[in-house]
């Protein structure tokens, strides 16, 4: 299978300084890849990028063969491309499933024509639908996540952008959200995974990508990486590294 | 809520929903009958026109979340297009229809600039732009300038064809509500006043959106100015260009409860005849009192008549 996001040179600056600096990659359709490098690494300004929030400053976005360098992040989610945000970013007066309706509705191309039938699934994928008619701000920490999570499946993406999904989570919550992810993958979707959360990263992607001051540090296998001596460098000093 | 969003084939609950409309509407349109003085016809006719501007104002200000100071300039762009039109020769309901356009097409240029923005620069442009034309307008040459602008009325006086036109509009204005509030257009709209970023992210075109609603805002807000001067025989700038205007426009949504259905027209019923009564009782301090109003519902019920209402029917329910 060909890349379905191909990145070249992206770069991003803020007031001269460099966020993401020169950054090309080629994500594989259907693989799931892992993204991490220490705080301040560019992660979140890289998805954001790819999302459609940011525009770069410089480089080329293409998606499915299309370019889509500065494209609105409406427009980027109706081409495929769906993300969450690190700190969810919930409707907080709608209803969860009004909340995933947003996605369904505006998000992707194909609808089944059965919009509540499908809402009610997203939300029993990721296991809220139990709190369907509950005011989105009432949702505890975990289902918040969640919601976030099926608000951005509801909008059927080819390529899932998530950042740090399982930040404050329980242990046994961030298995279910990982399982969440392989099944989420096994159907077909292309996803890209920012996290800090290096055991879960590693337990879950097949392809990791380290970040550091902005620019790609090394990619490969999680074993490749983790035992790469720039990333342990980057990630606890060279000090200690040595 | 949800479901009436999702359920399309299901008739029932869209006609549960219009129903208080058909019957509103009716109980208003039989008032009449009671032979009640001139001065209630009056009364209720400006009120009703009160109902469309409210309900107009909910649209960008209550369901999208776009607080507006300027919807002055619709209604006296509106109220003076009509005027005119009207006055060299333009049918009624036609001059009303293109005080609606100029309404609209207002609207653009106010939203065109601002609405690509995040923040309150939209809030902030709509003070500049009101003021601005009603300064123009007090200096314009055509209009008449600050001393205002005589309607030629071209056949006797009926109050009650007024009365009737005024209710025609607010019934499509709540009904034009209606329809926005349960449909994707009014859900992208509830999606951006909670979270524009996220709208965007999951596909809604936050520009375009909220563009449309202020033009159907817009759009209803001059319709409103039109009818108003149907009545009147004599419109100048400070009467309908006013910042007072503006702010009873934005006033009467929030007393009774924003982003709801309901609550702008309950807001327009309660400022029309408080404000009459407090005019003729304290016409100097009736603007302090409605102020502290304001303030008062803003610490205490910010959810208005409507949030009152639920808190209400919500004792009665628990105690059962």
């Amino acid at each position: 299978m060909g890349a379905i996001l191909k990145l070249e040179k992206l770069s991003r600056y803020f007031a001269g300084l460099a966020a993401v600096k020169e950054v090309s990659l080629d994500l594989e359709e259907g693989g799931l890849f892992g993204l991490i490098g220490p705080n301040g690494a560019g992660k979140t300004t890289l998805l954001s990028i790819i999302a459609g929030s940011l525009k770069p400053t410089s480089g080329k976005i293409t998606f499915k063969g299309r370019d889509l360098t500065g494209a609105k992040s409406f427009k980027a989610v109706q081409a495929g491309i769906a993300r969450t945000h690190q700190v969810p970013k919930p409707f907080r007066t709608l209803s969860v499933l009004e909340n995933v309706e947003v996605g369904l509705r505006f998000g992707g191309s194909q609808r089944s024509g059965n919009d509540a039938k499908d809402a009610m699934q997203v939300l029993e994928l990721v296991g809220i639908a139990h709190r369907q008619h509950s005011p989105a701000s009432m949702l505890s920490v975990g289902d918040m996540k969640r919601m976030e999570l099926a608000r951005a499946l509801a909008a059927r993406p080819t390529l899932l952008l998530c950042d740090e999904v399982c930040s404050g989570l329980t242990e046994s919550e961030t298995e279910q959200i990982l399982s969440l992810l392989r099944n989420i993958r096994k159907a077909g979707t292309t996803i890209l995974y920012v996290e800090h959360n290096l055991k879960a990263i590693m337990s879950v992607c097949d392809h990791v990508i380290v970040m550091n001051y902005g620019q790609k540090l090394i990619e490969g296998s999680p074993q490749t990486v983790r035992s790469d001596a720039s990333v342990i460098e980057a990630y606890i000093g060279k000090k200690a590294a040595q | 809520m949800s479901e009436a969003a999702t359920d399309k084939g299901n008739l029932f609950p869209l006609l549960a929903k219009a129903a208080p409309l058909l019957l509103a509407v009716i109980a208003v349109a039989f008032i009449p009958a009671a032979h009640p003085s001139p001065n209630i016809i009056r009364l209720m006719f400006v009120t009703l026109v009160w109902v469309t501007t409210s309900v107009a104002w909910n649209l960008i200000g209550g369901f999208a979340g776009q607080v507006s100071f300027g919807f002055a300039v619709f209604y006296g762009l509106g109220a003076y297009t009509t005027a005119i039109t009207y006055s060299t020769g333009v049918d009624r309901f036609d001059s009303i229809l293109l005080g609606a356009c100029a309404a609209m097409l207002a609207s653009l240029l106010v939203g065109l600039p601002t609405f690509r923005l995040k923040g309150p620069y939209f809030a902030i442009a709509t003070i500049g732009v009101s003021e601005a034309v009603r300064v123009i307008m007090t200096n314009l040459g055509f209009t008449g300038g600050a001393s205002g602008y005589r309607i030629m009325e071209r056949g006797p006086f009926n109050q009650l064809l007024h009365y009737y036109i005024a209710l025609a509009l607010a019934a499509t204005a709540i009904a034009l509500s209606m329809l926005v509030r349960y449909s994707k257009f009014g859900l992208a709209l509830l999606a951006i006043r909670e979270d524009e970023e996220a709208a965007s992210d999951l596909g809604v075109n936050p520009f375009r959106t909220k563009l449309l609603a202020h033009a159907l805002a817009a759009a209803l807000t001059g319709a409103a100015g039109g009818v108003f001067v149907g009545y009147a025989a004599f419109i100048y700038p400070q009467g309908v260009f006013g910042f007072d205007i503006s702010v009873a426009i934005l006033l009467m949504p929030i007393i009774g409860g924003l982003g709801t259905v309901w609550g702008p027209p309950i807001g327009a019923a309660v400022y029309g005849f408080v404000h009459e009564e407090l005019i003729a009782s304290f016409p100097q301090f009736h603007l302090l009192l409605f102020g502290s109003l304001l303030i008062l519902i803003i610490l205490f019920e910010p959810a208005g008549v409507m949030g009152l209402a639920y808190k209400v029917v919500g004792l009665f329910r628990r105690r059962k």
